[in-house]
């Protein structure tokens, strides 16, 4: 898209006023390997977008309210509905999962799919923007959810034994695993044996780190680059600081599509149950939550999701929703 | 600098001296037009000068948005400022203060602060907020600003106290002959002649605050370096985005410093018409 | 406390590469930074300006924005330094910006007459600076060196941003496997602290065998208290 001729954002928003907003997300929102929403470049790196289908507000929409007796039944439930908003503690910055566009402010992904349904379901129809988003990182989600700083943590939040002493996660609502990002024009590491020796980069404080500690053959903390940002870790493999880079599958099958010099290699080696992390002050809003989740899992909401963010860069069907409760721990 | 000031240094150059000194000036210009244009064509070279990288941001939304970003910046350094600066001056009259504990407490205060990095002291705020039962919580402003004011708490007040230090002893000894407490001195005589002294050095601290308040990306603050952490993220564009935020903070402290430095001599045109310097 | 316990040889090596990245940052700013601040005040003027450009722009960008567009930025300018060299190098473009200032305000308190003695007795630009200016600019100039120490230190950490195994990047990595945050940042911070105040102890040291004229006041003083 030529950026000249590129709507203001004011008539973007009074666009998003007039029409049905799915109808103007679909105008700037890209799909695979489309011309992306923003750059205004397609070429063969760079370029950007937000990678989530254009059904994606329609979807939300389209998912679960409850009733009143449901969320009075549940003091946290009816806390949040009081507040009238949503605290979530996550990232706005995370590829497939939840990525801020900076046009509109709107957040789009996975894991903002699910926090825009959670937060429909408890404050009803037209609630998605009822939405607090707060960063956390690995060391600040557990304590920002214990003091109450953020209701919810939705962000790839991987489900643990030790985590689960202090917090408690409803789900998983998505099993996920960790994959290997090379530059396209590289063939000599097509497995996680391969990487024995070599360089690799993650994003700081992942679920990439242990993947790669627990599975890589004789994996040293001095072999491992860990950067903030996936820009970051894609400049450190392009500009070969690195030769590999280990992260959930999906957000490295996105980068893939974004550039054309990078590929993913092989499936998924470990096996990372997401779960929505919740305050043990509340400890009636695991069954709350998980509720909700179970009815998203029935209505078909989940898989809609699903297709419109992390089926645009994962290839194949649909996989049917993880069952809730099972918290297994990772491989 | 001036050139009367420089010539102070070396000899008015004869005829044979000017020619070296163009010979130096064209090899040197040379050389640094030289390292900067390589630079610049590798740059080229590696895709990264392609116009379309660059004209997404001179898109109005794209602007607006890191715009946000500078009045998030704007605002915690100014809110930081107005809260650090006073009780800078009260830690620094604490460190001179002819009593003992309360020297010592604020000398300890001081210390840390000033020797542990700030992304420490962020963190560390975060996690140490109680939890259960008293949940306390602050908006992530806060949770930035308050960080900010410590550590500047500490190294203003050693501005400060440099400034209280450099008030000629002849002023308190006035005051006290007239018969002024060590309070009332400090308070009608010396005071209000250290905050003119530093006061450029202050500004120089405002610099550091709004350096210092990059930091809001570890707690998702709205400031400029936040904003570029987004644009990354949808854009890919990870060396413009950053080139384009570097380039605005040089460009806002360039003014506070260039502002610094226009007091700083004036004042001295004014205090020392006598004494003078070697440069400016 | 296994958190720490545990992982004493990473906090060790964390420890060595910030006290490293420290040093070598900081004896390199001195070493450029002074050459700046000769260009700076040299006859010669595209050096002059290109010094002052150089000031301006290193001292007033943060030192984040810096190591990530050195990081990631030089790689693709045709420079590819190790991650550890590209610490040490924006510690060095900040801190000598920094120590070039500290360089030329310090000439700045020299009194002229001294410059012009030494002219007069025939030294030419470099001899002035050598011999006559820089010498006693450096007694006012000790303090505020020490600070650019602290903040080297306080630089190094950000380090841990691009990936620097230093003391700040081993601590998260640390956290990422522990739950003690609490206690982790803790012993960094006294760490840090102690770096600070070895520079600070050193500093305090130098001025005290710099400044005759330091300890005589400090002698009046005690007088006047006394009387």
């Amino acid at each position: 898209m030529n950026p000249s001729t590129r709507p203001s954002r004011r008539a973007l928003l009074g666009a998003a006023a007039l029409l049905p907003v799915g109808a103007a997300l679909a105008a700037c929102s890209s799909s695979g390997s489309d011309a992306p929403a923003i750059g205004g470049s397609g070429g063969s790196d760079g370029g950007g977008g937000s990678n989530v289908g254009s059904d994606y507000d329609e979807i939300i929409a389209g998912g679960p309210v409850a009733d009143d007796a449901t969320v009075s039944g549940s003091e946290w439930a009816q806390g949040i509905k009081e507040a009238g908003k949503l605290k979530r503690g996550g990232t706005t910055t995370g590829q497939i999962f939840s990525l801020k566009d900076p046009s509109t402010g709107k957040v789009t992904g996975f894991d903002a799919g699910i926090t825009q349904l959670l937060a429909q379901y408890i404050l009803g129809k037209d609630s998605t923007e009822k939405i607090d988003y707060l960063d956390t990182t690995v060391e600040t989600r557990e304590t920002m959810l214990q003091n109450g700083t953020v209701d919810v943590v939705v962000a790839t939040y991987s489900i643990t034994a030790p985590r689960m002493e202090k917090v408690n996660f409803a789900g998983p609502y998505y099993s996920s695993g960790a994959a290997i990002q090379v530059r396209s024009d590289d063939d000599s590491i097509t497995s996680v044996d391969d990487l024995k020796g070599k360089k690799i980069t993650t994003e700081s404080a992942s679920t990439g780190y242990d993947a790669i500690m627990k599975h890589v053959p004789d994996a040293q903390d001095s072999d491992i680059q860990q950067f903030a940002e996936n820009d970051q870790c894609i400049a450190a493999l392009k500009q070969k600081r690195v030769d590999a880079y280990v992260l959930d599958q999906s957000i490295l099958l996105s980068n893939a599509v974004a550039d054309d010099s990078l590929k993913v290699v092989g499936e998924p080696f470990t096996k990372d149950p997401y779960g929505i992390g919740l305050s043990k002050d509340h400890e009636d809003s695991l069954d709350f939550v998980n509720g909700f989740l179970q009815k998203i899992y029935d209505d078909g909401t989940w898989a809609k999701l699903w297709k419109a963010t992390i089926g645009q860069v994962v290839e194949g069907d649909t996989p049917a929703p993880p069952t809730i409760g099972d918290t297994a721990a990772t491989e | 600098m001036s050139a009367s000031a420089t010539r102070v240094l070396f000899d008015e150059p004869g005829p044979r001296g000017r020619r070296r000194i163009l010979l130096l000036s064209l090899l040197s210009a040379l050389a640094i037009l030289g390292v900067i244009a390589v630079g610049l064509y590798q740059f080229g070279v590696n895709g990264q000068l392609a116009a379309d990288r660059w004209a997404p941001f001179l898109r109005p939304d794209y602007i607006a948005f890191l715009g946000q970003g500078a009045k998030g910046t704007f605002l915690a350094t100014a809110v930081a400022a107005v809260f650090a600066f006073p009780l800078a001056l009260l830690l620094a009259l604490g460190r001179l203060s002819p009593f003992l504990p309360l020297r010592w407490v604020t000398t300890a205060w001081i210390e840390v602060f000033r020797s542990i990095p700030m992304l420490l002291v962020v963190y560390f705020f975060l996690l140490a907020l109680p939890g259960p039962p008293f949940n306390v919580t602050f908006p992530v402003f806060w949770m930035l600003v308050i960080p900010m004011i410590l550590v500047s708490s500490a190294t203003t007040a050693e501005v400060f106290r440099a400034g209280i230090r450099a008030v000629d002893r002849g002023q308190s000894e006035a005051a006290a002959s007239i018969g002024l407490t060590h309070a009332q001195s400090l308070r009608y005589v010396v005071i209000p002649q250290a905050i003119r002294l530093v006061l450029p050095s202050l500004i120089l601290a405002l610099v550091s605050l709004l350096k210092d308040s990059t930091l809001g990306f570890v707690v998702s603050y709205n400031e400029l370096q936040y904003q570029g952490k987004s644009l990354v993220a949808y854009t890919h564009f990870l060396i413009q985005t950053y080139l384009i935020v570097a380039f605005i903070y040089v460009a806002l402290n360039f003014v506070l410093t260039q502002f610094a430095h226009w007091l700083d001599r004036r004042m001295q045109r004014r205090a020392a018409s006598t004494t003078g310097s070697l440069v400016d | 406390m296994d958190a720490i316990t545990d992982n004493i040889p990473a906090l060790l090596h964390g420890i060595g590469t910030t006290c490293l990245l420290t040093i070598l940052g900081y004896a390199f700013s001195l070493v450029f930074g002074t050459l700046l601040a000769v260009c700076r005040v040299s006859p010669i003027p595209p050096l002059r300006w290109a010094a002052t450009v150089y000031v301006e722009i290193f001292r007033n960008m943060p030192m984040l924005s810096l190591l990530v567009l050195l990081a990631f930025g030089m790689p693709d300018a045709g420079l590819l330094l190790p991650l550890f060299w590209t610490g040490v190098l924006a510690l060095v473009l900040s801190g000598s910006a920094f120590v070039c200032e500290t360089v030329r305000s310090g000439i700045n308190t020299v009194p002229i007459g001294h410059a012009e003695a030494a002219r007069s007795i025939g030294l030419g630009f470099f001899g002035v600076l050598r011999f006559v200016v820089l010498p006693q600019a450096f007694r006012t100039m000790v303090q505020p060196l020490v600070n650019i120490f602290i903040g080297t230190v306080i630089g190094s950490s950000l380090c841990a941003a691009v990936a620097v195994p230093e003391l700040t990047y081993q601590t998260q990595a640390i956290n990422n496997q522990y739950a003690q945050a609490v206690l982790m940042f803790l012993f960094v911070g006294a760490v840090y602290l102690c770096l600070a105040f070895a520079g600070g102890l050193v500093g305090w040291l130098l001025e005290r065998r710099l400044s005759p004229t330091r300890l005589l006041n400090r002698h009046t003083t005690r007088i006047g208290a006394g009387a």
